[in-house]
Formats: structure tokens, sequence, C-alpha cells
């Protein structure tokens, strides 16, 4: 894991210290709340429906069980009790007041933490598969890349106002378990035909109210080109990104009105203008960044569990929740945060505390927040793999839903959120509820659903392959669905069905649609498959059959 | 703010969110705050919405609250949905759960 030098805690020092200050002026008035706004963005600090909200960085959704802790500690002394991971694997905190912030930065910076770039017209929070650096399938840890993406675009003065806020995802593995081709950029580490390994660039994808699925920019980039490629990329959606509408600001919009042919064309003039010896990052400094992100020493001749001898609860959280990992006896474990009755992604700092324990025991100490708002331990060994579910029944964390029916992504809505125009939480519990037995959940198998408040997507219902989205109409909420949604490497938007539900026709709806497919499907069929082979139409009117 | 669907007819309520802990609050009928919808001063009088106004501003001057706004009421309630919302607070909040605990 990447841990601050001297220039990074200087520099996280200096912005509490000064945000400190910034808070102090404007309690006693001499800092304007149009003057403060900026400034407690910047910071990731938030006025939402309700409060407050302070939105904590956790760098692509990797932490140590000690910053674990000191989120804990967070929600413990300056909030509820509880945290929130987002869909951009972060941390958000719902009931801060303002005078605490300060503390909380302080307390964070203790642990290497922030909340710089978590709101406002600049290069968000990298995020990553959660499983890089100990997924089978990848070609290389891609942190590290995303660690030199962090430490380019953090306060980068060119990039800090931006026509609109700018997301990066990476991922090493062809199985795109970040959504890269849903980001305003999209990084895929992998080799060309020579056997190289470099980046495919992945641009003008996104979500929000106008959904696009990202296109190649370059398909194969040279390791040592990157930071200058993204710098020329940068340069052109500053330069030609929409100012005067909000609405139009997203890189996706100039992609789609420029043409990729000229919008590449015009990255690679401003690629080939730029002098790559003022900010290209050479093999050395890539290896000395690569050391903080060495894989663990892994012990050899484990012995796999004996799972004939283990409790049947075990062997289906087994099945469903812990995958194979690139060394040979260990696993991969995914801690769902989708209890049925909470709220997707919420974690209680009992859980928190929980958890960084496990992974002090059974995971090198590290662990990960992930875009689907669960959490994971990297790297268990098999022959653990029943002390950590121990762990986490004692936890009340043995959900055993990862990438079923009830594993759903679910924003804040209006519970919270400020811009939302509908709730979302009590309808992802009232799915949940409907579809609560396991037995039912494997049978149905792979599924995502995800739901938005508001057409603003944080729920990334668009590419769900259920996908909700909540409206209100008169004092009235309603929820539109969309089917057929992918987040992956064969990423689509979701098709919209047509007119709204209440949140109970929803639920039945939902139901029809999910039985329809399980006595359609052939074979091993997983949902998209049996929808994309039957179309539209066949799922459209049992979702509008009356029950 | 949602001061973009705000008519300016009929019984008006000034609502605002307290700057220090953000919550949600309310002019009240002695033209305080109050954190409770049920205290709230519902008039159309235009000489006291002027005034409502006047205190409003000169709170949000004395950083007392921030982003105070008129909103719309029918039958003593919030017209639109989002303000009827906010006077009651999240439906559903994890902390209510670790609480009953």
């Amino acid at each position: 894991m990447y841990r601050y030098d001297e220039f990074d805690a200087e520099f996280v020092h200096s912005r509490v210290a000064q945000f400190r200050d910034q808070v102090v002026r404007r309690l006693d008035g001499r800092l304007s709340e149009a003057e403060f706004r900026p400034l407690r963005l910047m910071n990731g600090l938030y006025l939402q429906l309700h409060a407050y909200m302070l939105r904590v960085a956790v760098p692509y959704g990797t932490l140590r069980s000690d910053q674990l802790r000191m989120l804990a500690h967070l929600a413990d002394k300056y909030d509820k009790g509880y945290g929130h991971v987002t869909t951009r694997q972060n941390m958000q905190f719902n009931w801060p007041v303002l005078s605490d912030v300060p503390e909380m930065l302080t307390d964070l910076a203790s642990v290497d933490m922030h909340a710089i770039q978590t709101s406002g017209n600049c290069i968000r929070n990298v995020t990553c598969d959660p499983y890089a650096g100990a997924a089978a399938d990848e070609i290389e840890d891609p942190r590290p890349m995303a660690e030199l993406i962090r430490q380019w675009s953090m306060l980068h003065p060119e990039f800090a106002f931006l026509p609109r806020k700018f997301k990066i995802a990476v991922t090493a593995s062809s199985q795109d378990r970040a959504m890269i081709k849903g980001h305003d950029i999209g990084i895929q580490v992998l080799r060309n035909e020579a056997g190289e390994v470099g980046y495919h660039i992945i641009v003008g994808g996104g979500l929000g109210r106008t959904p696009v699925i990202g296109q190649t920019l370059r398909a194969f980039l040279p390791k040592d080109d990157l930071l200058p490629y993204l710098e020329a990329t940068m340069r052109v959606y500053n330069r030609f990104g929409r100012r005067d509408n909000k609405y139009k600001a997203r890189i996706k919009i100039l992609v789609r009105e420029t043409g990729i042919e000229d919008f590449t064309r015009l990255v690679e003039d401003e690629f080939a203008a730029l002098d790559p010896s003022d900010i290209a990052v050479g093999a050395a400094e890539r290896a000395r960044i690569a050391t903080y992100f060495a894989s663990p020493t892994f012990e050899t001749g484990i012995k796999p569990l004996d799972m004939e001898s283990q409790p049947e609860a075990f062997r289906k959280w087994v099945d469903t929740n812990v995958v194979a990992h690139a060394a040979p006896g260990y696993a991969i474990v995914n801690i769902s945060l989708k209890d049925p009755e909470r709220a997707p992604g919420d974690v209680t700092t009992e859980q928190m505390r929980a958890v960084a324990d496990l992974a002090d025991a059974h995971s090198f100490g590290e662990l990960r927040f992930t875009h689907q708002q669960n959490m994971v331990l990297a790297h268990v060994r098999q022959d653990a793999l029943r002390a950590v579910w121990d762990g986490l029944v004692a936890a009340d964390l043995e959900d055993a839903n990862i990438n079923l029916i009830g594993d759903i992504i679910c924003c804040p809505g209006m519970d919270f959120c400020a811009l939302a125009t509908a709730r979302s939480i009590p309808v992802a519990q009232a799915i949940a509820e409907r579809f609560d037995d396991h037995d039912r959940q494997q049978a149905i198998g792979e599924m995502q659903i995800k739901i938005s408040g508001c057409i603003n997507a944080c729920g990334h219902h668009h590419v769900g392959h259920i996908g909700i989205l909540g409206l209100e109409k008169a004092g009235v909420e309603f929820y539109q669905v969309t089917l057929g949604g992918d987040a992956t490497q064969t990423a689509a938007i979701g098709d919209k069905m047509g007119a709204g539900f209440s949140q109970e026709e929803l639920v039945d709806g939902i139901e029809r649609i999910v039985d329809f497919y399980v006595g359609a499907r052939e074979h091993d069929e997983r949902f998209l498959d049996t929808y994309r082979r039957l179309g539209t139409e066949a799922f459209k009117e049992v979702l509008y059959a009356s029950a | 703010m949602s001061t973009l669907k705000h008519k300016g007819k009929g019984p008006q309520a000034m609502t605002a969110n307290e700057l220090v802990s953000g919550l949600s609050v309310w002019m009240t009928t002695d033209l305080n705050w109050s954190r409770d919808y049920a205290d709230a001063l519902l008039t159309e009088d235009e000489t006291l919405i002027e005034k409502m106004d006047e205190i409003a501003k000169a709170a949000e001057q004395a950083n007392t609250v921030v982003g105070a706004y008129f909103i719309d009421t029918v039958d003593a309630k919030p017209a639109r949905y989002r303000e009827r919302f906010r006077t009651h607070g999240p439906s559903y909040d994890t902390a209510d759960l670790i609480s009953e605990s």
C-alpha cells in the first residue's frame, strides 16, 4: 500500500490547517457562505438535504486496517456510528457538524487520509478493480498506475477548474470490474502483440442524464506516455469542453459532438506538441511506486479446507462470496454490505472494527471498498476462510449474495441527497426482502440491480441488468425501469421500458421479470444473455402484465 | 435551494439550514428558528412576508443560518414533495437501527 512521503504529509496537514482557518472565518462571519462554499466543497464537505455530509477519499478503494479503524473512530466521535461506502469507493458520513470537520480532517491526516478532490470540477478519486493485486486474470497490479495518476492530478494547476467533474477508472484485467467504459477516461492495462505492457485508453463514457459508453482513444499506449497523453486529453477537454451549460459540460458530450476521430486527432496533436520530459514518468519512478504495492509474501503448501465437514451456511457463503486468487492456496473474500434491513453500503463502526481485525489477522492488514458498495479482503489463506466467516457472522456481515439479486447498488436517494427526486433506499430494501431467500437468489444467478434516486445516476441504474430510476410527480414517487444494462467489458446502456411504477408495483414487476427469465433461460444463461436473446418486447410485456 | 419551483402563491414559510449543524430549520411565529416544522410561521400577509425576508437575510448575515428561502404551503404542509420530506428527515437511517440495538 502506498504510504505518504514527507511532501504528501506536509501538503495534507497544511490543507487541514487552511480549512480549519476557513471554518473559523466562516463561523465568525469573515467568510460569507458564497465565499466558503467552494472551499468546503474542495474539502469534500457538502450541505445535503438534512445536514452536512463529509466524503472521505479512499484512493483506488484500497485502505489499511488502521485507516478503517480511523473511519470508525470518526463515525463514533463525530457522526452517528456508521459510514456509507459509495460507488466511487469512498466513504461518506451523513451527519457531521461544521465545527467538527477540521478535527475530522486532522484525524484523517494522521493515517494518510483526506477528503480532497471528492467534490468539485476536478479530477476525482481514481477508482480501480477491487481485486487488484490478487486477481488471477490481471496483467499486473493497476494500483501503482492509479497512484501515479493520483499524484499527477492532485491539485494539478491546469485542471482544478475543469468544465465539469472528471472521473477515471483503471483495471488490469480483461474482465472489467471497474466499469471503465462508464467513465470520463477508462484505462485497461494490457499487452500488445509484441508482449509489451501498456494501456488501452477509453474516453467519453459516463452515466448521469446522458449515458454514454466510452470509446477507444488509443488502443495501445506505451507506459512512458501515460501522463503526457492524459495531460493532452485533459487539455483538449479543458479548452473545448462546454462551460455554458452544466448539463453538456462532461467530456462525453464533447467527444460525441466532436466525433471520436476528430477528438482523437485533437488529442494526438496536443500530445505531439507536448515535451514529454516535462511530465513523463520513467520506469525507475514507476518501479519505486510499485514497491509500495508489492505482493505480500504468500505461503505455499496451504491445504484447502475440507468443505464437506463445514456447515451448509458456510459452504453457501464460500460459493457466493469467495473467488479465486492468483496465488495457490489463497482466496479473495467479498464482504457483502447488503443486509436487506440496511441501506446498501452502510457499515457500522462495530463492523468496521471487526473487518479491520479480520484484515490484520488474515489479509495482511489491508482491505478494499468496491464500487458495488461492498468490501474485500484480497489475500486470505484458504484454510483461514472458516475463521473469517466466523468473524463475519459475529459482526452480522455474513450475507451470501455477492453478484446476486440481493447485491443491489443504491445511491442515498432522497433520504439524504439534496439532488434526489425520489427515495432509493426503501426500494432496495423492498426488493432485497422479496428475494431474501438465499436458495432463490442462487437459483436466479448473476443479477445486478442498480437504483438511482434521480437522473444524475449515482446508483449506476443505466448499467444495471435491471436499472431503476426514482422520480417524483405531483408529490408521488414513481420508478422507471431499464433492462439489459451492463457495467463490464461488454458494457451497454439499459433499454428504457416505459411508464413508471409505484414502489409496490415495481417490486411485483421485477419479480415477474425474474420469474419469466428463470422459466425462459436456456442452460446456464445469465439474465443478460436471456434478455439479449429474447429481446426487449418479451420482457416489457411481462413487466407490464397485471399481477 | 428549491427556489426554482417556488411559486410564491398561498401561505408562505421560510426555511434554511443551521450554519453549524446543517440541520433544517423553519422560521417560527415569534420570528426565531425551529428544527420542528410544526412551529413554522405560515402566512399570506405580505407585510409579514417582507419582514420574514429581512429577518432571514439578517440571520444569514449573522451566520446563524445558511441558504434561507421561502416555500409554498398547501393545507399547512409544504407544497413540494422535497420540502415535505425535509420536515420529517430520512425515512431510513442506519443510526436508528444502531440506537435500537
